[in-house]
């Protein structure tokens, strides 16, 4: 059953005939061997590290430090990157008759999809210690080997578990929100605690070297590196006997799960925020003429009622806000370059993590409706400009509430912080929506609004980190760079103007390029939106 | 008198798909003011002809004239004129009925005012009014309506009709019936597809039938129901279909 599973997942993946599929996988390829790359170097050095037999003192004091950091990126990146990864269509597959056990498998293997990183230094790690005569070298290989692999089920299970509960929580239209931000403050809380910590050691020392190897990252530390066995291996077997049960019981609830029940795609509100909010969708109006005023109104009301796209929103800000603020407070004694563009950066940072649901893929939301823009007495270049028009109004609003949660926060802010980050914000906005009005037409794909983890697949996101990013950011780097090297305000002013220019003119190239593919690629546009998916939701 | 100028004019319209044809050389005339049957089995090109028409998809030959205009040359000309209700979905889940009527209208070229007030009686006639419901949460039945009213707002001369009565109940389609004639008879002209050849029978005046990409039969539909031949007889025997069920012994 499992094989039939993973086949019929296979078959739907094929991507005969669809040109745009076959360029995303020779994309996604080129990508993932960069990304994957730069990981596998990582594990190189890491293994190189914890071969030498000099590096003993580094060794003990930094192995659980590092195995907390496994920990902590392998369940909180996918949701730090709102990409949860690929997960079973639990719709799809309960009318068969297949016992609930094979699909948790199948679900857990699944997992690997968002921490192949994690395995690659793992490994590394691994071998270091292997080649270490200190350590006991190839003889310890089951002492060292064994629990690392518990150690990576363990993870399995937790990210597992912990997928299934997000995705079921954040269907609950009102808990959705709230838990999103309670999510971000909990991530951020240790990292806040040792920054703000006086101290900081004590803290330090409870997460990464609790006495007798509390957590699954002592123990196994402790293990690998000979100093206790038999009470760290409890434990280890202890934290994954939990995670399995815990990883079943949200599995088993997920199955059981009514979606409808929870009445999220209701557009309910009260009246007197109803008539708020209609203010706001009725704002293109005032300013643009039909059809592209009805094509904005039409986005800003359906992108916030997305829940995939209102999680992304509020991540955007809070997330950002929050987690880049501790190492503000860690660095703003001595000045660093976060503390100096903390608000840029925040920003910036909100303005790529809104790419996934809004201009990087500007027809997912839509899937097959989207053919209203090539079946309507409206030109493609007007859809996408509204299209643009409503992106650029989320991300103003969006900087509005960084800007104002920082001021909430108290931030000590430099002079000028906010119409820098204004300014660049913009001037990178303005990159990434030329981009992205290339991406929607050359790599466009269905996206469910309802699944709140869809959209942000690792291919995609190692693409945009790689490839996307770089030339967004280049021209405003180049200003920040001469600002540094130059010492002067004006010259980095005189440069972002110089850069806001060109990103127009970029801006209407991409436009042109765009509207043509989208006239030449209709077909296979609208056949890739109305495409449904196999038995696994990937991303 | 009729006007000249047919609503729809098809020359050798061919559609390729990785060397395999899916729609074959259609030659087609359907004069204005015409209730126009177009119907196949399953894969038969219907979609992919309506797709053409629309301007969703481009043919690999052939000529499209619509109102007499030609496509893709006139493209935003003819789309003003026309009204779609295609297979597809071609609903936003995440507005309202009346949101998404407005926003069509609006598309059309409709003030805005004018869109939200045929809207909402468009809303009303096809029995849509509950006004704070996304689409998202309607039933099929109730998507097809929501369509079948964004294809009216704009009073188009000429409607494309892909199964407009699929999933609708029998008051609905009977109100889509009844709004179809009527439109007709006011000079409008419909092409529309459906696998329920007894509505086609009552409906249409002309029909043709398509097979593997090819028009087999074509004509008024008297001349079509010779005898006492049923159209759905007529449809089986012009398609080739046949008992295959029965070589199966164990079903």
């Amino acid at each position: 059953m499992i094989a039939a599973i993973l086949r019929a997942q296979l078959l739907s993946m094929r991507s005969f005939r669809l040109g745009s599929r076959r360029r995303g996988a020779i994309f996604s390829i080129i990508t993932a061997f960069v990304w994957y790359g730069f990981w596998t170097f990582l594990a190189v050095v890491a293994e190189d590290f914890f071969s030498s037999p000099e590096a003993g003192d580094l060794i003990r004091r930094g192995f659980p430090t590092g195995l907390m950091f496994v920990f902590l990126y392998w369940q909180l990146a996918p949701i730090m990157s709102a990409s949860l990864g690929a997960s079973l269509d639990l719709k799809k597959l309960l009318i068969y008759p297949v016992p609930h056990r094979k699909l948790f498998v199948i679900e857990v293997l699944l997992r690997l999809t968002t921490c192949a990183e994690m395995l690659l230094l793992l490994a590394g790690s691994s071998v270091g210690l292997l080649r270490n005569p200190q350590y006991g070298g190839v003889r310890a290989a089951p002492r060292i080997l064994i629990p690392v692999l518990v150690f990576v089920l363990f993870n399995l299970l937790l990210s597992a578990g912990l997928r299934n509960l997000l995705e079921r929580l954040l269907m609950h239209k009102r808990l959705r929100e709230i838990l999103m931000l309670v999510l971000v403050m909990a991530a951020a809380l240790p990292q806040l605690l040792v920054a703000t910590h006086k101290p900081g050691q004590g803290l330090r020392r409870l997460f990464s070297e609790a006495p007798g190897g509390f957590w699954p990252w002592t123990a196994l530390a402790r293990i690998a590196l000979g100093q206790e066995t038999f009470f760290s291996g409890l434990i280890l077997l202890w934290w994954t006997v939990a995670a399995f049960a815990f990883g079943r019981w949200q599995f088993g609830r997920s199955l059981r799960f009514d979606a409808q029940a929870t009445g999220s795609p209701a557009a309910s509100a009260n009246g007197r925020s109803r008539s708020r909010i209609e203010v706001f969708y009725r704002l293109p109006s005032l300013f643009l003429p039909d059809p592209l005023a009805a094509i904005v109104e039409k986005e800003l009301r359906s992108l916030t009622r997305t829940p995939r796209f209102r999680m992304v929103f509020i991540m955007g800000f809070s997330f950002g806000l929050i987690v880049w603020l501790p190492i503000m407070l860690g660095g703003g004694r001595s000045g660093s370059v976060v503390a100096n563009h903390y608000l840029t950066i925040v920003s910036v940072y909100a303005l790529t993590l809104l790419g996934q649901v809004s201009y990087l893929n500007t027809f997912g939301f839509d899937r097959s409706a989207a053919q209203v823009y090539f079946s309507m007495p409206v030109p493609v270049a007007r859809a996408l400009a509204g299209k643009n028009i409503a992106a650029a109004l989320f991300i103003l609003v969006e900087m509005l509430a960084v800007t104002v949660a920082s001021q909430v926060l108290r931030v000590r802010l430099a002079g000028g912080a906010i119409a820098e980050a204004f300014s660049v914000t913009a001037i990178v906005g303005v990159y990434l929506l030329a981009i992205g009005n290339l991406s929607s037409v050359h790599f466009p794909r269905a996206m469910n609004p309802e699944r709140v983890s869809q959209g942000g697949s690792a291919s995609r996101m190692q693409a945009l980190i790689f490839v996307f990013y770089p030339v967004a950011l280049l021209p405003v780097f180049l200003a920040f760079w001469a600002q540094y090297v130059f010492g002067s305000q004006l010259i980095f002013w005189l440069i972002l103007a110089f850069a806001a220019i060109l990103g127009v003119v970029v801006y209407w190239i991409a436009m042109e390029s765009a509207v043509k593919a989208a006239h030449e690629r209709r077909e296979k546009l609208l056949m890739e939106l109305s495409r449904s998916e196999g038995p696994v939701a990937t991303e | 008198m009729a006007d000249p100028v047919p609503a729809i004019q098809l020359e050798n319209l061919r559609k390729l798909y990785g060397g395999k044809a899916a729609v074959d050389g259609l030659s087609l005339t359907v004069p204005r003011g015409s209730f126009f049957g177009f119907l196949g089995p399953n894969g038969a090109g219907k979609s992919t002809t309506i797709r053409m028409l629309t301007g969703l998809i481009p043919p690999s030959s052939g000529s499209i004239q619509l109102l007499g205009m030609p496509m893709p040359q006139q493209e935003i000309e003819i789309k003003k004129r026309i009204g779609l209700v295609p297979d597809e979905s071609l609903l936003f889940d995440r507005l309202t009925g009346m949101e998404f009527l407005e926003f069509v209208g609006r598309m059309y070229g409709l003030a805005r005012p004018v869109a939200q007030e045929r809207a909402g009686e468009l809303l009303e006639l096809f029995q849509l009014t509950e006004p704070r419901k996304l689409i998202a949460e309607y039933s099929k039945g109730m998507r097809k309506r929501v369509a079948m009213a964004a294809s009216l707002i704009h009073r188009p001369e000429l409607f494309l009709m892909d199964e407009p009565f699929e999933g609708v109940d029998a008051v609905g389609a009977r109100l889509m019936k009844d709004i179809l004639l009527d439109q007709v008879r006011h000079g409008a002209t419909i092409f529309l597809t459906s696998h329920v050849l007894e509505v086609v029978e009552r409906l249409c005046d002309s029909v043709a039938i398509i097979n593997e990409g090819k028009i087999v039969r074509e004509g008024p539909m008297q001349e079509l129901r010779a005898g006492s031949e049923t159209l759905e007889d007529v449809f089986v025997r012009v398609v080739g279909a046949e008992r295959a069920f029965e070589r199966l012994d164990w079903l």
